[in-house]
């Protein structure tokens, strides 16, 4: 068994390295006692986090400033190497591992999950709590309020999730509406759907009893109250888990009054109690009709400009419960009732039982007699009054608001003496591990490996993260990590204009998320190089992407994976809708906004603020001849205030001209040709994105360092700052001979100073 | 449910799990809860807070004459059945929102107060003069305060120049490190108002379960507090504060359900789709609060600072953001007043429904006082100077409205706060960087 010594100790600074050579040579023409350019003096003892400023500006070759004398490719590398090289060995001697909040509520998401795998339950998490803060770029780090709301909120939760776990009978029905985008456009077939159909919706729901329930339907109207498409006698399907329940009919009204069109559709059915899949759609209609009238594009929702050809889902309801007969048995029953009491005699112990197995889940550790007395006491005042299972449901609420389920508390261990770096303790490394991978509590096994103290061993460390990783919980590495690193999550409100991109619907917006998720999603399972995120040349479309995209042959709703020859206008990353919608503008692309991507997210060099009172891009005011962006942008790159942090990023955004602000393929924009040539700072030049990633791809330090910053920042729960660079300049060292796999990056982190330690206060 | 552009019904807003809510049937409980609340002796003064983002194009902004409010502006037009309990105040500046950013504009607004320039959850404002306010006006009602907001989506990534995105989405701050999240979803607004429905007996039952829970949680942090470091102490003493909070605010539901049963309510189901039935409803939802005096004290983001929020109801179809930074350009600057207008006809729509509801020996717009506007002036310059700023309603009789009042130097916001509060009856002798109250308000 392998162990690691720590070294402990407390944090100092390091001593200034005898400067080298070339630093004085290329630097202390500026940094030095008298200039003190940026606050800078090489030769007056710089601290340990300019040090790392100077590494930084260093290996990303942003100083020397341009014009002035810089130092070649190899002395640069040496250079930064050198200074480096004293900040890792001061590190290891004396490692910083930084300090996580001591309270650390669940945000929406963990929260989700944890009662996923507490409880067995699908909740819509977004109805029960509100929206997390986000810093840093993610929604974890600002998570150490609790206000009145929230707490409020978070008693509301318990008392909805406690209920609909036991399946207690409902005083009064109540019910779920679920509304469709009005941008959906419905006339083709989705693919969670029966083939043979088009549009519609399929919603997960948790029926709370075996009773009967009341199915609601309504169609889309447009703002004359007129149900839209309904030209002909069409059928609309309710199916429940993919059965079908009842075939509706609706036909045009005779006289053209629309509002009792879908009056009649809704049907009440008994329906076992846990989740089903509630389902309404269209039977395909196979009439030659649809063939003549289509239009030239796809979106279909709009009654002025593109109105749908035939009738669309607007919402579907579900009421009840009615005339209820029990609980069932559901999931969520099987997973909380894991005992049954032969009598009045051993109720308790078997209540016991119960809270035993779900305050260990919910609280991350063993626990002990006192931790199930608070339960007992709810369970006991609830039971007189109402029985054994709903004294089991006020134990559960108890334990669902017990701050020790609602927060993650890391508490340092007694007698360590202030700004001391202490190892956390095992259960400690298990939650840290479960959030980061899952973004949900730790599961029995690896809880298990926890108490026996097995998880300070390196073998079996390694071996959970890859069995965690495997495990389709890691999906949230994708959901939650991927998709704020990349501001996927922006792509729901991204509106295009829809005189300029008449072809935009939901579907669309879909398409390129689902595109996004399973591209980064197959690198992470395959675990292939990061570096395939610009080198690859495929990427996942359907049928509606394809065209989008100008693809041909791919025919149907099914994502699949497609290949490309190449030089090719697809295939990566950076080609992807999404990416290039959500740095656009709703009328146009925005080269400011994709440079500034691309330099905060993978290049890790984020622009400055802008200063307070930026002079306005003029827009084409009294000019004779139109301007296009790129001299706009050049105008305004004259004002050297713009200047400083306009230069490295509008070149950038250049190399994406190509690509409108849908990511549509182009090659003329208001009647001129596009010129997408575009550089980086250190100096490149290149030709469109292609260019831009073998220009990326010839310093994947530098990729790998920004993709481990913002991974290690999720995984922490924190901002990175300067004192974690040694540790991450060892996990993209490691990651390098590893020839970037997602894997090593994952596993480096689980390793290193910061995940495995802490600060005590 | 089904949402269209045409004006809809108040019955089709709410429309419960069943069927429709019909609106006789909230008349009908409303009185019976004003008279304990507010007799004629005992004006309820409640306070309000509308903020709109990213500044105005002030020149359609500024009514032309000072003095009397006889002529309106373009963008306030839609003011004039009300405009007499309306005043506009010209140039006034939030200096502690420098340097100008959009994260500050909203930050500042309420607070008058330095940002704190930080990306992590070491942020740090000041209490905002609506809290001020709720600490001794909210001290009768069930909720202190309500805050709500139109946008359901948080962004991700950046928020604004380093600044964190607390600043960027809360109004509201309860104490310099507390912000106060804002609810945008109707049916959630409608719960914490009203709670889940049920009889009475049943939501009395449930109440003593919430609090019997609360009880055991604050139990339960005081005996993790006993375990830690002085310096998370301080942190856990924060949370036990936030639990007797809450068991005060159901002691006062406890209360109510005793003394005034509501009829079963029910509640509004989704997110209407048209932001202008959603912004509707939200101030509807604010009537029926007032209505019942569940609460005293209001804010209202009817959009977030650098939102992309397009209007095609009023024929803007390029997004606000973008739109404000036009260098001049006249067409945009054109469509930013559009969207002012909008937005203002939003708050009119609201002012003439507190005027047409009934609150003890007048209407619910004699007996409150809100305040209308940005944190930013100027916003194609990011400044914070010569904002659009009005301020709507009778103070029960404290506030005498029909006027323009016109500063020749920059007056601070601040002293609009600390008017506020006074007319209010809460006094403080400084609020933030106030210089003293202004007195032409009455």
């Amino acid at each position: 068994m392998t162990i690691r010594i720590w070294v402990i100790g407390i944090v100092f600074t390091i001593g200034t390295p005898a400067a080298p050579g070339p630093l004085q040579q290329y630097c202390h023409g500026c940094h030095n006692s008298k200039l003190k350019t940026a606050g800078l003096a090489l030769d007056a003892d710089p601290s340990e986090d300019q040090w790392e400023k100077v590494a930084h500006k260093l290996r990303t070759r942003s100083m020397p400033p341009a014009g002035l004398p810089r130092p070649d490719e190899h002395t640069y590398d040496n250079l930064a190497g050198s200074v480096e090289d004293r900040l890792d060995r001061a590190a290891a001697a004396h490692p910083n591992p930084g300090r996580t909040d001591t309270f650390r509520r669940l945000n929406r998401s963990e929260y989700q999950n944890a009662i996923r795998d507490l409880l067995a339950i699908d909740v819509d998490v977004a109805a029960l709590l509100p929206a997390d803060e986000s810093s840093h770029g993610f929604d974890n780090i600002t998570v150490g309020d609790l206000s009145p709301m929230l707490l409020e909120r978070y008693v509301g939760a318990a008392r909805k999730i406690s209920r609909l776990a036991l399946g207690t009978p409902v005083r009064s029905p109540g019910g779920e509406t679920m509304t469709l985008p009005p941008d959906l456009t419905q006339e083709e077939h989705f693919e969670e759907l029966p083939l043979g159909t088009r549009g519609g919706a399929i919603m997960q729901y948790t029926f709370p009893a075996d009773a009967k329930y009341d199915f609601q339907i309504r169609l889309a109207r447009d703002r004359n109250e007129q149900v839209e498409g309904l030209h002909a006698t069409h059928q609309v399907e309710l199916l429940l888990d993919g059965e079908r329940v009842h075939l509706f009919t609706v036909k045009p009204p005779p006289g053209g009054d629309h509002s009792e069109v879908d009056r009649h559709l809704t049907i009440r059915i008994p329906v076992t109690a846990g989740p089903h899949a509630v389902a309404v759609t269209f039977p395909k209609l196979g009439a030659p009709l649809l063939e003549t009238e289509r239009e030239p594009w796809y979106a279909h929702f709009n009654m002025d400009r593109h109105p749908r050809i035939t009738p669309a889902l607007y919402s579907i309801t579900v009421n009840g419960p009615y005339e209820q007969k029990g609980p069932g048995n559901t999931p969520s029953r099987r997973r909380v009732l894991v005992c049954t009491p032969s009598g009045p005699g051993d109720d308790d112990a078997c209540a016991k039982r119960i809270f035993a197995v779900l305050t260990r889940r919910a609280y991350r550790r063993p626990v002990t007699g006192a931790d199930l007395e608070l339960p007992m006491k709810f369970y006991r005042e609830a039971k007189r009054d109402d029985g054994f299972e709903a004294g089991i449901e006020m134990g559960l609420r108890s334990v669902l608001v017990n701050p020790e389920f609602l927060f993650r508390v890391e508490n340092e261990p007694a007698g360590v003496a202030p700004g001391t770096a202490y190892r956390v303790t095992g259960l400690e490394l298990a939650s840290r591990l479960s959030f980061f991978l899952w973004s949900s509590i730790p599961d029995d096994e690896l809880l298990n490996a926890a108490i026996a103290g097995k998880l300070h061993d390196l073998t079996v460390l390694d071996a959970q993260v890859r069995r965690m990783l495997a495990d389709p919980r890691s999906k949230a590495l994708v959901t939650n990590f991927a998709e704020q690193w990349l501001y996927l999550r922006n792509l729901d409100s991204a509106k295009p204009d829809m005189r300029l991109f008449t072809d935009f619907d939901d579907n669309l917006r879909r398409a390129f998320r689902t595109e996004t998720e399973m591209f980064i999603e197959s690198l992470m399972r395959a675990d292939r190089s990061i570096l395939d995120l610009f080198r690859a040349n495929y990427t996942f479309v359907n049928e509606r992407l394809a065209r989008h995209y100008g693809i041909p042959n791919v025919f149907g709703s099914r994502f699949r994976r497609v290949t490309f020859d190449g030089d090719a206008e697809r295939g990566g990353l950076l080609r992807q809708g999404s990416i290039l919608t959500v740095t656009s503008y709703a009328t146009r692309t925005s080269p400011v906004i994709r440079g500034k991507w691309v330099l905060a997210n993978i290049l890790g060099m984020p622009p400055p603020p802008p200063p307070p009172n930026v002079p306005a891009l003029k827009e084409k005011v009294g000019s004779a001849k139109p301007m296009s962006m790129r001299e706009r942008l050049a105008q305004h790159r004259a004002n050297p205030a713009c200047a400083g942090c306009h230069a490295p990023m509008d070149p950038i955004g250049f190399a994406f001209e190509n690509y409108d602000a849908v990511g549509r393929w182009r090659t003329m924009e208001d009647g001129l040709p596009i010129d997408a040539s575009g550089g980086l700072p250190d100096g490149s030049k290149f030709e469109g994105v292609a260019g831009l990633q073998k220009a990326l791809l010839k310093r994947p330090d530098l990729f790998a360092t920004t993709f481990t910053e913002k991974l290690l920042t999720y995984g922490l729960g924190r901002g990175v700052e300067s004192y974690d660079a040694p540790a991450v300049r060892a996990i993209v060292r490691e990651a390098a001979a590893n020839d970037y796999r997602f894997s090593s990056f994952v596993v480096g982190i689980v390793n290193s100073v910061p995940f495995e330690m802490r600060r005590s206060q | 449910m089904m949402i269209t552009k045409k004006a809809l019904p108040r019955r089709t807003l709410l429309r419960g799990i069943g069927g429709a809510l019909a609106l006789p049937l909230l008349d009908a409980m409303v009185p019976s809860m004003t008279a304990l609340a507010a007799t004629p002796a005992n004006p309820v003064r409640r306070l309000g807070f509308v903020y709109i983002p990213m500044g105005s194009h002030i020149t359609e902004w500024t009514p032309p004459c000072e003095g009397a409010l006889t002529a309106l502006s373009p963008a306030l037009q839609s003011l004039a059945p009300v405009a007499e309990h309306v005043t506009v105040l010209t140039n006034m500046e939030l200096k502690n929102a420098y340097p100008g950013t959009h994260a500050t504009s909203n930050a500042t607004f309420l607070s008058a107060a330095t940002a704190k320039w930080t990306e992590s959850s070491d942020y740090y404002l000041g209490t905002t003069v609506d809290q001020v306010a709720a600490k001794q006006l909210g001290r009768d009602t069930r909720l202190p305060s309500l805050e709500l907001a139109m946008d359901l989506l948080t962004t991700v990534g950046q928020c604004d120049n380093g600044y964190a995105c607390v600043y960027q989405n809360n109004l509201s701050w309860s104490s310099p490190t507390t912000p106060l999240p804002a609810e945008a979803h109707p049916r959630v607004v409608f719960e914490r108002l009203f709670g889940d429905g049920g009889t009475p007996v049943e939501r009395a039952a449930e109440l003593r379960k919430s609090a019997s829970l609360l009880d055991a949680m604050g139990e339960s942090i005081a005996r993790l507090q006993r375990k830690l470091g002085p310096g998370d102490r301080t942190k856990v003493g924060d949370y036990l504060d936030t639990v007797r909070e809450v068991e005060r605010r159901i002691q006062k539901a406890e209360q109510r359900t005793a003394d005034s049963p509501l009829p079963d309510l029910e509640r509004p189901v989704g997110v209407p789709a048209a932001y202008e039935d959603h912004a509707k409803l939200m101030f509807d939802l604010q009537v029926l609060a007032m209505q019942a005096d569940v609460t005293r004290v209001m804010t209202f983001q009817l959009a977030r600072e650098t939102s992309n929020r397009s209007y095609p109801e009023i024929n803007v179809s390029e997004p606000h953001h973008p739109l404000t930074h036009n260098g001049g350009d006249p067409e945009k600057l054109a469509k930013v007043g559009k969207i002012n207008a909008f937005h203002v006809s939003l708050f009119a729509y609201f002012l003439e429904k507190m005027k047409a509801t009934p609150d003890g020996d007048g209407s619910l717009l004699d007996h409150s006082l809100y305040l209308y506007g940005s944190g930013m002036g100027n916003p194609d310059i990011h400044d914070h100077v010569n904002l659009p700023i009005l301020v709507a309603g009778g103070a029960a009789g404290r506030h005498k409205g029909g006027r323009h009042i016109r500063y020749a130097d920059p007056a601070p916001l601040a002293n609009l706060h600390l008017t506020l509060l006074d007319r209010a009856g809460v006094r403080v002798d400084r609020f933030a960087d106030s210089q003293g109250p202004i007195q032409e308000l009455l």
